[in-house]
């Protein structure tokens, strides 16, 4: 573990590297430099033979997307996905506000390599702090000749903005995104046209929408080759990845871990175990509100944090936002919980996750009041059941996922309320 | 018949439910699954007009294709020897789908039966249990799809259901139910796509999510009404219908929008009612299905404006003036008083016939001119000629305005299409969307024009040019297109195929027959005739505009009668006294008047005997439309009092003069036109009433997929060959044109139309008084400065004839004219280019 270094978390080892100055004498936009030189379809073949996977949450291979963009199109468009709105993600924001150049960089490395003109990239409303430093950074990096006209005299322009989202947790998914910067309703387009095919991208021009984290991993690719990023890592998930821990863990924060890292790694020799004396771990959200929750045992400790290992276990790394729940915690209510954030985020735009999302957390607050049958839990399983796979996007698949899994995996808590007993104690706010 | 795609030539095969088809490689895969298999796959969002969205997902089904082999493209098989499929893991929309070669789909699973009755459960989770009281029950899609597919008792076990807005007025004439919406945006896409006015949208998310209106005042297009049919529940209503009976009630009868050349289809949704003496009445108004003319669409003011019908402002009794005074009398002394004028006037009889009269009724007027020896028959309004023209060069047979698209070129001009024709306006805006290059020419910004200037379009490029003329020369800003606009006539020209539409706005007859000849001849000279698709049409006002034509008025001969009046004059379903304040005038010169009207007006106050006449809906008849094809309309309503179909009344007349014995039907009088002008030659009623299918396929039961547009079973009509269809033209000279003159002080006023006016048979709709505008003159900021006027100012405006005071408004019209709408004040304006004088009232009313 020591002895990966900080791929994307490098303001650890060095000081104010998100200063322009500092990043460029820490061998700062070197990457774009040589990417210059070794031209498109090599950078291409690079990023492809890292195998470096998507970390908004799907883990598609970024060489892999950007090869799909057509060559011969004259208008192409790089997006970042900075919406970061999955319940328990913190990651993205951390790389902008301590390490943003490096971000800068690799959106610019992805925009040579598919031709695109323009990057933008995509921010959560609240993050306008944020965006305003971006901008900042932005501009130094244009004074010095890294963004707008004939980039490094390589004859190639590029200019970088940032937008800011108005706050909906779908304007993560990459076509509500694209509709959403230009302007339009926020609600997920209808695929195919894929973002990256003519038509489907922003404007219908084709368009790469990457993570903030994925992208950022790219300059250290292009510097240290495809080989030593593929050396990190297990077989199928290459390099680092930023966990995002929060809950009852004694120490939460970000933490930069090989994939190979297990959970239990994670949780007890860096985040301490468990908060509170004289409890233990439960349950586990590996990915936020939107994947399958998981009991903590001993099997699911010893598991490594990649997206082969994980899907063993019935759920997804995901964007790695783990949500860490003792046993103080009852999963009926964080079942409710997240139904709620579900509904509120649901855009409407298709049957089953509009109704279905409302119908839920209309059944689950009888069932925590106390109203509830064990017919109920049966009915909402069953919602949830139909839900799945009928959608237009990953929501209504996300939607289903915590009702889904918390009553299989942990039938107790809900018997309990539909019994009556609501006595169990209810996590802090 | 092929379903049509862009390119329908390449065929592939589609395997549904184990049977396979050869369909257009694109074709829609619910379209295609119920043109070819017969299968109606369910949909809510999905409208075959429209674009898809997948957004309700009842459509879904199982989804795979037939793998091959990559290097060698064979079919990979099986170990029983079958080609093997690649499903996809997922059911997925249909309708998002195009054919593919070796799509398999299968939409009989247990897997599909299910989602389809999951999403119904979703459906009516929020939907309220309205169906006893709404508009939609008994033609609802979601009632019909949840009855076929839906499950037999809800989960969704609540006593306060979700509660919504129930009346929201979306305009004056849409009222919307957010409980029952079931936001599946095809009013929204309606009117993105189809009309161009992007006034509806979706606010909010979630199940928050729910349609708002963006324009002010509300939801104010001419086509909002459409939305109401494809609105797959009883969200959207109107407001002259809702609450007013239950579809099961009612009795279809399929008729002819009375208003324009369009000649829409339409259906009359008759019940018998309490409110018409228990008599047969018009509820609604709903879009009849012909492809060729109106597609599935009306405009508002075919489906609002039926009250004349039935107002109490009609005539119901014939009337007689003796000496001084018109009064009732019977039918028997009305016959009576005219064949006494009508055989004192010993030959010097003439008439002059609207354009909303029918075909039978134009006929026995002239045999009934003629027996007595006249032989002047005037169209009116003497404004817009060139119907010869179309007669000649008309779009081609078959022509369908909906198959123009790239390649295409379209030319626009002195019509303002929006107001005049809105139907045209709206196949003609999707032909741009489709690639045409629109071309609109005019002296005056137009609805139109601002099409034509756009360059994108629902995200899509599209193409157009804007010609501006100085007043008066459209003729020769076509005549010289060649050198003065080389590019845009380059574009026409080269065009696969060319439609000009060539109007009588801002000019004179004079100015309005050199511009249709100036067309013809563009259309000739490029070889843009003859042909499906292209060739020349005219809005032409009325119905039966080119009926007119055909049956031998002419708007000439009306200049010649207001020149030199006859003894009797018949005037037949025109009013001009109402349109034109030069007309008493030359009417008080015509010793005798005979007129067959619907309404008492101007021109009846000028008469000795006055016929009350059948509207279209009291009787059966046939109009031509502007692209030349005679259609059909039914007998839907009761005769309002004693009216008498205009051909009846002059039938009888002529068998009272010894002209032979009266016919007995519309049917027989057309009989007896088939065997005299030849051009009607295949026009008897029985050909006229043909179906054959029409994609899309829509009423039946499957109200889903269409909306609750209606089958057509009254014919789909049948186009009169232009001569260039059956044999070669030659272009003609366009003549000169003078010019109105002004002089200092003075303006030139151009008439010009407004869709919704004060016309006597539009303003017994009452619900649509709100949209008509107040009466107004354009002018321009120069000539307002020099006027003293500022926006807003009441004016006077004289001319020869007349005053009317309206109010002024500054806007983008050329120095020396003003813009002067027709059938706006209670006093008839100038139908003319006329000069005018405009002195100010008051100041402008300040809010
Ligand atoms: C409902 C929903 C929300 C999402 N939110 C985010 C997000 O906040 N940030 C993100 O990077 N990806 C998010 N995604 C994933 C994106 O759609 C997309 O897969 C990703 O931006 C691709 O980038 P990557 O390949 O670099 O991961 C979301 C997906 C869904 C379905
Ligand atoms: S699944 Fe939910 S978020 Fe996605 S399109 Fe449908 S309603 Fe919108
Ligand atoms: S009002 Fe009707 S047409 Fe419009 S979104 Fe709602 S259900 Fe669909
Ligand atoms: S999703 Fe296909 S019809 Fe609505």
């Amino acid at each position: 573990m020591s002895d990966t270094p900080n791929i994307i978390l490098r303001a650890n080892d060095v000081e104010n590297i998100r200063d322009f100055d500092v990043y460029v004498e820490n061998g700062g936009y070197e990457a774009l430099k040589k990417s210059l030189e070794m031209g498109r379809d090599e950078v291409i073949n690079v990023v492809k033979a890292s195998n470096l996977r998507g970390r908004g949450g799907a883990g598609f291979p970024a060489g892999i997307k950007w090869s799909f963009i057509p060559k011969n199109e004259p208008i192409k468009y790089v997006c970042v996905n900075a919406d970061e709105s999955e319940t328990g993600t913190f990651k993205d924001r951390l790389i902008m506000e301590t390490n943003p150049h490096q971000l800068i960089e690799g959106a610019l490395i992805a925009a040579y390599a598919i031709g695109a003109k323009a990057v933008y990239i995509y921010l959560r409303g609240e993050f306008w702090d944020v965006a305003h430093d971006l901008d900042e950074r932005i501009a130094a990096a244009r004074e010095a000749g890294f963004i707008g006209e004939n980039i490094q005299d390589s004859g190639w322009d590029c200019e970088v903005y940032t937008h800011l989202g108005a706050g909906a947790y779908i304007c993560g998914e990459e076509t509500a995104l694209l509709n959403s910067l230009e302007g339009l309703l926020g609600q997920p387009r209808v695929r195919p046209p894929f973002p990256a095919n003519k038509g489907g991208g922003l404007y219908k021009e084709p368009t790469v929408v990457n993570n903030v984290e994925t992208l950022a991993n790219v300059p250290w690719i292009i510097n240290n080759g495809a080989d030593a990023y593929k050396a990190i890592g297990t077989e199928q998930s290459s390099g680092t990845k930023l966990y995002c821990v929060s809950g009852h863990v004694k120490n939460p924060g970000v933490f930069e871990l090989p994939f190979t890292t297990t959970f239990r790694e994670l949780l007890y020799d860096i985040c301490g175990g468990p908060r509170n004396e004289g409890t233990s771990f439960k349950a586990m959200l590996p990915s936020g509100g939107s994947g399958p929750i998981v009991p903590l045992t001993d099997e699911v400790l010893d598991t490594r944090m990649s997206y082969e290992d994980t899907a063993k276990l019935g759920t997804i790394i995901g964007s790695a936002s783990l949500i860490i729940m003792d046993d103080t915690v009852d999963i009926t209510w964080v079942a409710s919980k997240v139904t709620k954030f579900f509904k509120h985020e649901s855009c409407g735009k298709c049957t089953p996750c509009r109704e279905g999302t409302y119908w839920l957390d209309k059944v689950i607050d009888r069932i925590m009041a106390g109203e509830g049958t064990p017919k109920d839990v049966e009915l909402i399983a069953n919602v949830a059941n139909n839900m799945q796979g009928a959608t237009l996007c990953a929501l209504g698949d996300f939607a289903a996922n915590p009702i889904i899994h918390t009553i299989k995996q942990f039938p107790d808590d809900f018997a309990k309320h539909v019994q009556g007993d609501t006595e169990m104690a209810v996590a802090g706010d | 018949m092929a379903i049509p795609v862009k390119d329908d030539t390449k065929l592939v095969t589609v395997k549904i439910d184990d049977k396979e088809y050869q369909v257009p490689a694109g074709a829609n895969l619910v379209d295609l699954a119920k043109w070819y298999a017969d299968n109606d796959i369910p949909v809510f969002c999905y409208h075959p007009k429209l674009e898809p969205v997948g957004m309700c997902r009842m459509c879904l089904v199982e989804l795979g294709s037939i793998m091959r082999d990559r290097e060698t493209g064979d079919v990979v098989l099986d170990d029983n020897g079958e080609p093997t499929v690649r499903w996809f893991p997922k059911l997925q929309t249909a309708c998002t789908q195009t054919a593919s070669d070796g799509m398999v789909v299968r939409t009989n699973t247990e897997a599909v039966d299910e989602t389809r009755e999951n999403v119904l459960e979703f459906l009516l989770t929020s939907h309220p249990l309205d169906c006893p009281i709404c508009d939609k029950g008994g033609e609802c899609p979601l009632q019909n799809l949840t009855m076929e597919h839906g499950p037999q008792e809800s989960r969704m076990i609540y006593s306060d259901k979700m509660h919504l807005q129930k009346h929201v007025p979306l305009g004056d004439l849409i009222f919307l139910d957010r409980e029952r919406c079931i936001q599946c945006a095809r009013c929204v896409r309606f009117q993105d796509e189809l009309v161009g006015d992007a006034v509806l949208g979706f606010h909010e998310r979630g199940r928050r999510l729910q349609i708002i209106t963006s324009s002010d005042p509300g939801f104010d297009t001419y086509f909002s009404g459409n939305t109401t049919d494809i609105c797959p529940v009883g969200a959207l209503t109107t407001a002259d219908f809702r609450f007013g009976a239950r579809p099961w009630e009612m009795t279809e009868i399929p008729s002819i929008s009375p208003w324009d050349a369009a000649g829409e289809n339409i259906s009359l949704s008759m019940r018998l009612d309490r409110d018409f003496g228990g008599r047969a009445m018009i509820k609604r108004v709903m879009p009849r299905q012909n492809e060729y003319v109106n597609e599935l669409w009306i405009s508002d003011k075919t489906r609002f404006g039926h009250h004349f019908t039935r107002s109490l402002d009609r005539l119901v009794e014939p009337m007689v003036s003796f000496g001084d005074k018109l009064t009732d009398q019977s039918w028997n002394d009305a016959y009576k008083a005219a064949v006494t004028a009508l055989e004192g006037a010993s030959g010097d009889v003439a008439a002059i016939a609207g354009g909303a009269i029918s075909n039978e009724d134009l006929w026995e007027l002239r045999q009934l001119v003629e027996g007595l020896g006249g032989s002047r028959l005037g169209a009116w309004p003497p404004t817009h000629g060139g119907a010869d023209l179309v007669a000649e060069v008309g779009v081609g047979q078959d022509t369908n305005l909906k198959e123009l698209g790239a390649g295409d070129a379209i030319l626009v001009v002195a019509s303002d299409l929006e107001e005049e024709v809105p139907i045209w306006r709206l196949r003609l805006k999707r032909a741009q969307d489709r690639g045409a290059y629109l071309v609109v020419a005019n002296a005056r910004p137009t609805r139109m024009e601002e099409f034509a200037l756009d360059t994108q379009r629902n995200d899509k490029p599209v193409e157009g040019a804007a010609v501006r003329y100085a007043p008066g020369e459209a003729a020769a800003a076509i005549s010289d297109l060649k050198s003065s606009n080389k590019d845009v006539y380059d574009r026409l020209a080269d065009a696969t195929n060319l439609v000009v539409v060539a109007g009588a706005d801002g000019l004179d007859l004079d100015g309005n027959k050199a511009l249709m000849q100036a067309c013809a001849n563009l259309l000739i000279e490029t070889d843009h005739v003859g042909k499906a698709n292209n060739g020349l049409m005219s809005p032409i006002p009325g119905p039966n505009g080119m009926g007119l034509h055909y049956l031998g008025y002419t708007p000439e001969v009306t200049q010649d009668i207001v020149a030199n009046p006859p003894k009797v004059l018949i005037v037949a379903q025109a009013e001009p006294a109402e349109d034109d304040p030069t007309a008493t005038e030359w009417l008080s010169k015509v010793d005798t008047v005979i007129t067959l009207s619907l309404f008492p007006d101007r021109t009846t106050s000028y008469a000795s005997i006055v016929l009350p006449i059948q509207s279209f809906a009291e009787r059966d008849g046939t109009f031509v439309n502007g692209e030349r094809r005679v259609q059909r309309f039914y007998t839907a309503q009761g005769p309002l009092g004693e009216a008498v179909p205009a051909w009846k009344i002059l039938t009888t007349i002529r068998e009272k003069l010894g002209q032979g014995r009266a016919k007995l039907s519309a049917a027989a009088v057309m009989l007896e036109i088939t065997k005299n002008v030849d051009v009607f030659a295949e026009m008897r009623y029985k050909n006229l009433s043909q179906v054959t299918r029409q994609f899309p396929e829509i009423g039946g039961d499957d109200l889903y997929y269409g909306g609750t547009a209606y089958q057509n079973r009254g014919g789909l009509g049948i186009q009169i060959p232009s001569a260039a269809d059956s044999g070669k033209v030659k272009a003609g000279k366009v003549a000169s044109v003078k010019a109105t003159k002004a002089s200092k002080g003075e303006l030139i006023a151009l008439p010009i139309t407004e869709l919704y006016n004060r016309s006597n048979a539009f303003m017994p709709s009452g619900l649509v008084h709100a949209r008509v505008a107040v009466p107004y003159v354009t002018l321009s900021s120069s000539d307002a400065d020099d006027l003293g006027l500022v926006d807003g100012d009441l004016v006077e405006v004289s001319f020869e004839g007349g005053a009317v005071r309206v109010r002024a408004t500054v806007g983008d019209v050329p120095a020396g004219v003003a813009l002067l709408p027709q059938h706006l004040t209670d006093e008839p304006t100038p139908i003319v280019p006329t000069v005018v004088t405009l002195s100010k009232i008051a100041q402008p009313v300040l809010a």
